[in-house]
């Protein structure tokens, strides 16, 4: 080994904390980019895969009633090359061991398996007999959630007609990969049943012999979705059918692209703030390193080195830890790819979710890491490679000082020396400085940029359930009925109190922009339900007016007064342009809210009611649950507390994760930065500080002008931070909101809290780490050196 | 002997090194008066500077006594040795170890702040003549002239014992006279006990006794009959 590469190797071993700390930060930023490539390919290779084995469809349509034979006329619409009908009904069933009962979806199985889309597959028993008229296969995913076998037998109630059938098998759709509750955009998996049975075993329990309701399509590459959704729609307006949808629409698919876009969203974000952060360290570090050796620099120059030998090591220093810290952030990200992918499989049923090592995402960003460590330490090389091996070998001239405005600002001040020490520091090197209350801040910005997940979904979860919708539980009618059936409804055992609602799909155009959505009607003095503005005030319905969400206002360009037309997808159609009275504020789901009465004018009919709110007492709620299970035409229950508790611990679960990545990396940062600086200022200070502790300071009066530097930049990248991660805050909930689901930018004192004391704790173990440094002072040594 | 400012007894220091022990300093016994200046001679390793940072509280004796007053230092914690040094001891070094980023004003009051009764920085300035450079960096200053900022730093406590080591080791001799003569003048008028390490045998004339050391044993001590003024020594 050479003299240079052994002198390489003893001054990384000599300043390896330093070099650790910010290898540490290179392996956050790597480690960030290895997970979310590999997590995103992983899940994106299942679905590849998922959707490529069962013909996943590119369009979907439901009607009320179609005769099979309109599916060939399907078939010849331009770019369909499948068309795959089939009866999809709606109810309750009973499942033991649930207070609740769940909600079933009952699909028809293909007649011709060949043709079939969204094919089902098999994950455990068999199909159902097409000889057997009580047997049916079913979602794994709910079986597993209720704890259903194989062999149960169980009753679901569609269209008021009992079927009862036994498990014979578990299966994986494409269509049901994730699935959300209704009224959420939560998984409830124990509360949603998908069965799957011969074609005739469901026309029976349906009482829909030779017909479908329910149709998915797949298109030939390069055909228009836009022009096969209008054809779709004017086949199937005979049938009362309902706008098809493109298959980035359908809830499975919408959620699971939504997972693969944040995965990139993190990947992009994070590691360049990392390598930002590890490139101004180690321009900070190996530029002291030059000047703390140029007496060798220049000496090895003297003896005849070439310049470029003489700066080498320090190049060599910034690649080494650029490497060190791309392979621990490798081992790292694979490891969290591996748990995250594990979370994964909780929420997405893929028959096949393995995850790999991305190498290529592993190569690229060890490659930027390498890139920024050597870009960080290009000035300090080059002043090196510079310096004259004359000026080199004389000592450092004491470095020059003067009284800066800081300095003018406090001499008024009754201020003692050792601070006036500290602020000439300061203001000696403003770019280390500066570089240090960025970095200082950058790690704050991370922590209360990403804390503020925990408040933003608890405002949420708030205003949806607790202010905004009032009820504890919610039905749906199979149709719309009388609002005399609201009697009935408040009989029901354990009802309190019921408040009728009307909802129907509707396309909302204005400004040329066109959104599907649904229009909920309410009673105008409701209580149960009533939308809300940004101040928490109910916002009223005026004559016909639509009261539109502020989300969707935004994606329509419209603001109160405007007018919006409106095509109602269910009855008859209707289409009327209607002026916006108001917006409200919520936060999950896109809506438009009128008076009920007003919409039932509207849609041509009398007074209708499609579903009820209701307030139930608590201890009668199992009898109200058996009750409604008999009741043939209410398909839909739902419960605000259980929604409530299952979103808590869904999102409670998925951003402990996130949120503990995202604290470890932001003390991280702040731990790197504190420690490389105080380390600097310790290699420069060392012998003034122990000139003092001759001339009769205490250790501690020496750690205070020491640390006294980091904690005047500790504090004041605190309200930089702050308003960094305030912005942050704005960028992620840009970033992460979704139709399902739009995060409000909100920041509570706890997670302020909780944030500073993060940060705080990182930056005093940082500084303590090197105060310690000044209790084993050599006081001998310092008489005799020279600086 | 109550006037005594120092009492060593059978003094030893023993570093332990990996070629075996070091003894730097084998059964010394010196006491020293109150006022008087001495000058410790001898060549490097012989034992000079580690009875100075022995009894300037740097470092602790292996066996022995060494007194201050009713202190004894060999015991006493880190935290005694503090006080002790912040109290009452004023140190010059070679390398004059001035605060780079303080003016020479504020060097001073660096220690003036922390001291019991000290002269103002102003005055320990006027007496080594920088009156005119107080509010200069240490960049800005010759140095001979940061040396005497450091005896202003040094004496303005008024310290009863100070503690040179090789002070005018890194200077011309012109600035080595003016700062042996601003050591001299300031020493005189605060009454300190001072002990000046060096190689340089020349400056021994300034002192009431002279210290030859070697092998870690004082050789001699010479009691020096006519005191010279820095000025009048040749070197």
């Amino acid at each position: 080994m050479r003299s240079l590469d052994r002198k390489l190797l003893r001054d990384l071993w000599r300043l390896k904390w330093q070099m650790m700390a910010i290898a540490l930060l290179i392996a956050c930023g790597v480690s960030v980019a290895v997970m979310s490539f590999s997590a995103q390919r992983a899940l994106a290779g299942a679905q590849a895969a998922f959707y490529a084995d069962t013909r996943f469809a590119d369009v979907f349509a439901q009607a009320k009633r179609a005769p099979l034979s309109r599916v060939h006329e399907l078939t010849r619409i331009e770019g369909v090359t499948t068309a795959d009908g089939r009866i999809l009904d709606v109810g309750l069933m009973d499942v033991p061991g649930l207070a609740r009962p769940a909600m079933v979806r009952l699909i028809s199985l293909p007649d011709d398996e060949g043709r079939a889309l969204n094919r089902i597959r098999l994950s455990r028993g068999r199909m159902p007999d097409p000889r057997q008229t009580d047997e049916a296969v079913v979602l794994k995913t709910f079986m597993d959630a209720a704890g259903v076998k194989l062999g149960d037998r169980l009753t679901a109630v569609v269209q008021g007609r009992a079927f009862t059938f036994t498990v014979v098998g578990a299966v994986l759709s494409p269509e049901y990969v994730y699935v959300p509750a209704p009224e959420s955009f939560m998984p409830d998996d124990a509360h949603q049943a998908v069965l799957w049975a011969p074609r005739p075993t469901v026309e029976r329990a349906a009482g829909m012999s030779g017909t479908f309701n329910a149709v998915a399509l797949k298109l030939a590459p390069g055909a228009s979705t836009a022009a096969v959704l209008a054809d779709v729609d004017r086949i199937l307006a005979p049938y009362g059918g309902r706008a098809a949808y493109a298959r980035k629409d359908q809830a499975s698919h919408a959620f699971l692209a939504a997972e693969l876009k944040e995965l990139s969203t993190s990947a992009s974000i994070l590691p360049p703030i990392f390598l930002i952060i590890a490139a101004a360290l180690v321009h900070l570090t190996v530029s002291r390193l030059v000047d703390a050796e140029r007496e060798q620099i220049g000496l090895l120059k003297a003896f005849g080195y070439r310049d470029s030998e003489a700066a080498r090591p320090y190049l060599r220093m910034a690649i080494a830890i650029g490497l060190v810290g791309a392979i621990a952030g490798g081992l790292v990200g694979g490891t969290l790819a591996a748990a995250i992918v594990d979370q994964y499989r909780d929420y997405f049923r893929f028959p096949v979710l393995a995850v790999r090592f991305h190498w290529l995402a592993f190569g690229g960003a060890s490659a930027v890491a390498v890139a920024a460590t050597v870009a960080g330490s290009l000035a300090a090389v080059r002043r090196a490679a510079a310096l004259s091996p004359a000026v080199a070998m004389q000592p450092l001239r004491p470095a020059t000082y003067r009284a800066g405005l800081l300095d003018r600002l406090v001499r008024g001040a009754a201020i003692d020396q050792a601070t006036r020490v500290i602020v000439r520091n300061l203001e000696r090197f403003p770019v280390r400085s500066l570089l240090a209350t960025l970095g200082l801040a950058a790690s704050l910005t991370l922590l209360v940029g990403t804390q503020f997940l925990f408040d933003s979904l608890d405002k949420v979860v708030d205003q949806a359930y607790y202010r905004t919708q009032r009820w504890s539980e919610a039905i749906s009618f199979a149709e719309p009925r009388s609002i005399a059936s609201l009697g009935e409804t408040l009989r029901l055992p354990g009802v309190l109190a019921a408040e009728p609602v009307r909802t129907v799909a509707a396309r909302l155009q204005a400004n040329g922009r066109e959104e599907l959505t649904r229009i909920v009607g309410l009673e105008p003095d409701g209580r149960l339900d009533r939308p809300l503005d940004a101040r928490d005030r109910r916002v009223p319905f005026k004559g016909r007016g639509l009261v539109v969400s502020e989300a969707l206002a935004d994606r329509l360009g419209l603001e109160a007064g405007d007018e919006v037309r409106v095509e109602v997808i269910d009855g008859r159609g209707p289409a009327a342009v209607l002026p916006v009275s108001g917006l409200a504020r919520d936060y999950s789901g896109f809506a438009a809210y009128m008076d009920r009465r007003r919409l039932n004018v509207l849609m041509g009919e009398g007074d209708l009611v499609g579903g009820a709110h209701l307030q139930l007492a608590a201890d009668r709620r199992s009898s109200f649950y058996r009750a409604i299970e008999r009741t043939p035409q209410i398909v839909g229950a739902s419960s605000r507390d259980e929604t409530v508790a299952s979103w808590r611990q869904a999102m409670a679960e998925a951003f402990r994760v996130t949120v503990s990545f995202y604290v470890g990396f932001a003390g991280a940062i702040a731990f790197g930065v504190a420690y490389n600086t105080s380390r600097i200022a310790l290699s420069e200070r060392a012998r003034d500080l122990a000139t003092l502790r001759v001339l009769g300071f205490g250790e501690g009066e020496c750690a205070y002008i020491l640390v006294g530097e980091l904690a005047v930049l500790a504090l004041v990248a605190i309200p930089l931070g702050v308003l960094g991660g305030q912005a942050l805050a704005h960028g992620l909930v840009a970033a992460y909101s979704r139709d399902e689901v739009r995060l409000p930018a909100i920041i509570g004192q706890r997670s302020y809290g909780i944030s500073l004391l993060a940060y705080l704790a990182a930056v005093i173990v940082a500084g303590g780490l090197v105060a310690r440094r000044i209790w084993s002072f050599d006081l001998v040594a310092v008489l005799k050196t020279r600086d | 002997m109550t006037d005594a400012a120092l009492d060593v007894r059978d003094l030893g220091k023993v570093y332990s090194t990996s070629a075996g022990d070091v003894h730097a300093l084998r059964g010394v016994d010196l006491e020293i008066v109150s006022g008087e200046t001495l000058v410790l001679l001898g060549p490097s390793g012989s034992g000079k500077s580690t009875l100075l940072n022995i009894l300037g509280g740097l470092d602790r004796a292996t066996s022995g006594s060494a007194r201050f007053q009713d202190q004894e230092l060999t015991r006493a914690t880190d935290q005694e040795l503090t006080r002790y040094r912040r109290a009452s001891v004023g140190f010059i070094f070679q390398f004059f170890n001035l605060v780079p980023s303080l003016t020479a004003r504020e060097n001073v009051a660096l220690i003036t702040e922390i001291a019991r009764d000290p002269m103002s920085p102003e005055e320990a300035l006027a007496r080594v003549g920088l009156s005119d450079r107080m509010d200069h960096f240490p960049a800005q200053l010759s140095g001979g002239q940061q040396q005497r900022v450091a005896v202003a730093r040094a004496i303005a406590k008024r310290p009863q014992l100070l503690f040179c080591d090789e002070p005018t080791g890194s200077l011309d001799s012109e600035s080595g006279v003016q700062v042996l003569e601003a050591i001299a003048e300031v020493t005189r008028d605060v009454g300190a006990t001072t002990m000046i390490v060096s190689h340089n045998a020349d400056i021994a004339g300034m002192a009431d006794r002279i210290i030859r050391f070697r092998d870690g044993r004082i050789t001699e001590i010479e009691r020096n009959g006519k005191k010279l003024a820095p000025r009048e020594m040749s070197w």
